[in-house]
């Protein structure tokens, strides 16, 4: 009995070191585990952007006037364009996003046209678009930016480059921004640097070009009409700009933005194929075509300032006001200012139908004359219209779908929103109207 | 000029002594149409009238540079 009860005890015994020194491991693992997430703490961190999104984007734009600056201020601004683009932002990891953005513009311009009124079936003539090859030209532009965010989401660095072509003009452009959030992410300072380096292969008018002689046609007038001409030596283009926001959550349902931009310009600031007309210059007519004495000569470098306020209120759950105010100055004697307001109202929790108004007024350029008014004695001269002073009102429809679920799939991707607008924009102060329809297909990988 | 600017400034750092409003209370300034930033179709705007006016900038787009516009 008594040798029994020793074995069992035995038993126990072993038993009992077997128990205690599985135990000891495990507590050690738990406890080695508990150390080690005590030492390299773990913290939650949502991705910047949770999956690959593709937005696809077009407009379609006509415009329609009667100052076109080719003709020197007089003469049809008839134009189309179609521009299809796509926008693609692509997460990396957590915290790093590129985006690339792809357009396409093509266009078919009345006034462009003009640069040789001569090569079309019909006269020549500033109000009848040309049929040659300046009437239509493509352009194309690809935007790649790359942005990093802090582990506490408080700074994003980003940098981008892009790269732009036309038949005459080319560009390449790099850029930054540091963005710093604080006060709990209430308050949002960025600052942004960007550098671009065009250059043109200048388009002359047909007149001033070398082999055009004007003994091939019948012409009336003054036979020595560009006495003032010469080509311009320098054809590039160099723009830098730098630019700050401040961004302010002022209540639960108002937030506010600060935003000023300064560009410095230099080089060929003037767009080489715009004709001019001295009003103390006898005209030369050839069919319908008055030739130009000169094309326009703008100083060559330009600084411009604007500064900007966007405020935006959560009225209530069906209805958002957006509205944007700017002023701008520039060197070459141009005042402006710039206001737009906006009024998203919900009609559910998917659709959102929002009207816009914009209004926009300009003081002219210091170099501007109007159609024949300008004298050859002056250093710097342009009848571009666009540099006129005028008001311009622009009225404007959207409708947006969202689906934040995004329900509808189409090949991995869901629908997440569709976005359709319209808007008319015209001048008060000269005959000028414009039209532009756009959609935009906003898609998220699942 | 300077005067605006300093005014601005001063604004800026009003706003910016406002009391933080906390992540759980920021439903609507979250809303999609509340964002401090142009849509995605305003940029065909922006290019349209970059070319036709003269004023660029302060909206966070092009400021100029990248096409033979104003």
């Amino acid at each position: 009995m008594e040798v029994k009860q020793a074995a069992v005890a035995a038993v126990i015994k072993i038993n009992m070191k077997k128990y205690i020194t599985f135990y000891s491991i495990v507590l050690l693992l738990v406890s080695g585990h508990i150390m080690a997430q005590e030492e390299e703490p773990t913290e939650y961190k949502k991705r910047v952007l949770e999956s690959v999104e593709v937005n696809l984007l077009s407009s379609y734009y006509t415009q329609d006037g009667e100052n076109a600056a080719v003709t020197g201020g007089r003469g049809t601004e008839e134009l189309t364009d179609i521009a299809p683009s796509i926008n693609i932002s692509i997460p990396l990891n957590d915290d790093d996003v590129l985006t690339v953005d792809a357009t396409v513009s093509a266009y078919t311009s009345a006034s462009s046209s003009n640069i040789d009124p001569f090569d079309g079936p019909q006269p020549a003539d500033p109000f009848v678009a040309s049929s040659g090859a300046s009437e239509q030209d493509t352009w194309f532009g690809l935007t790649a930016n790359y942005a990093h965010s802090s582990d506490d989401r408080n700074t994003i660095i980003s940098g981008n480059v892009s790269f732009a072509n036309e038949y005459d003009y080319s560009s390449i452009g790099f850029g930054g921004s540091i963005t710093k959030l604080f006060n709990e992410k209430n308050t949002e300072l960025q600052l942004n640097v960007n550098a671009y380096f065009d250059s043109w292969r200048p388009q002359y008018p047909i007149e001033f070009r070398e082999g055009f002689n004007l003994s091939d046609y019948s012409f009336s007038g003054n036979p020595n009409f560009s006495s003032n001409y010469t080509e311009f030596q320098d054809e590039s283009r160099n723009s830098y700009s730098i630019g700050v926001s401040l961004s302010q959550i002022l209540s639960k349902s108002i937030q506010t933005a600060f935003i000023g931009d300064v560009v410095l310009q230099n080089g060929l600031l003037s767009t080489p194929h715009q004709r001019v007309y001295f009003g103390d210059f006898e005209d030369t007519m050839v069919e319908n075509f008055t030739l130009g004495n000169d094309i326009e000569r703008l100083p060559d470098t330009r600084t411009k300032i604007a500064l900007g306020n966007r405020t935006n209120f959560y009225l209530n759950q069906n209805f958002i006001l957006r509205t944007y105010y700017r002023f701008y100055t520039d060197d070459w004697g141009i005042d402006s200012h710039t206001f737009k307001a906006e009024l998203p109202i919900k009609l559910g929790l998917n659709y959102t139908f929002y009207p816009m108004y914009r209004y926009y007024t300009q003081t002219a350029a210091n170099d501007f004359g109007e159609y024949n008014t300008i004298v050859s004695t002056q250093e710097f001269y342009t009848s571009d219209y666009d540099l006129a002073e005028y008001d311009a009102h622009q009225y404007g429809i959207g409708f947006k779908y969202y689906d934040p679920l995004n329900k509808l799939n189409i090949g991995g991707f869901g629908l997440k929103s569709i976005n359709l607008e319209y808007n008319y924009y015209e001048r008060t102060t000269q005959n000028f109207n414009a039209n532009i329809t756009s959609l935009s297909f906003n898609f998220v990988a699942n | 000029m300077i005067k605006t600017l300093t005014k601005l400034t001063l604004i800026s750092f009003f706003f910016m002594s406002c009391v933080a409003v906390k992540e759980y209370e920021k439903i609507n300034i979250n809303d999609p149409d509340m964002r401090l930033s142009e849509r995605d179709l305003d940029k065909y705007k922006s290019t349209f009238q970059s070319y036709r006016e003269a004023a660029a900038g302060a909206n966070g787009g092009k400021t100029g540079g990248g096409c033979g516009c104003n």
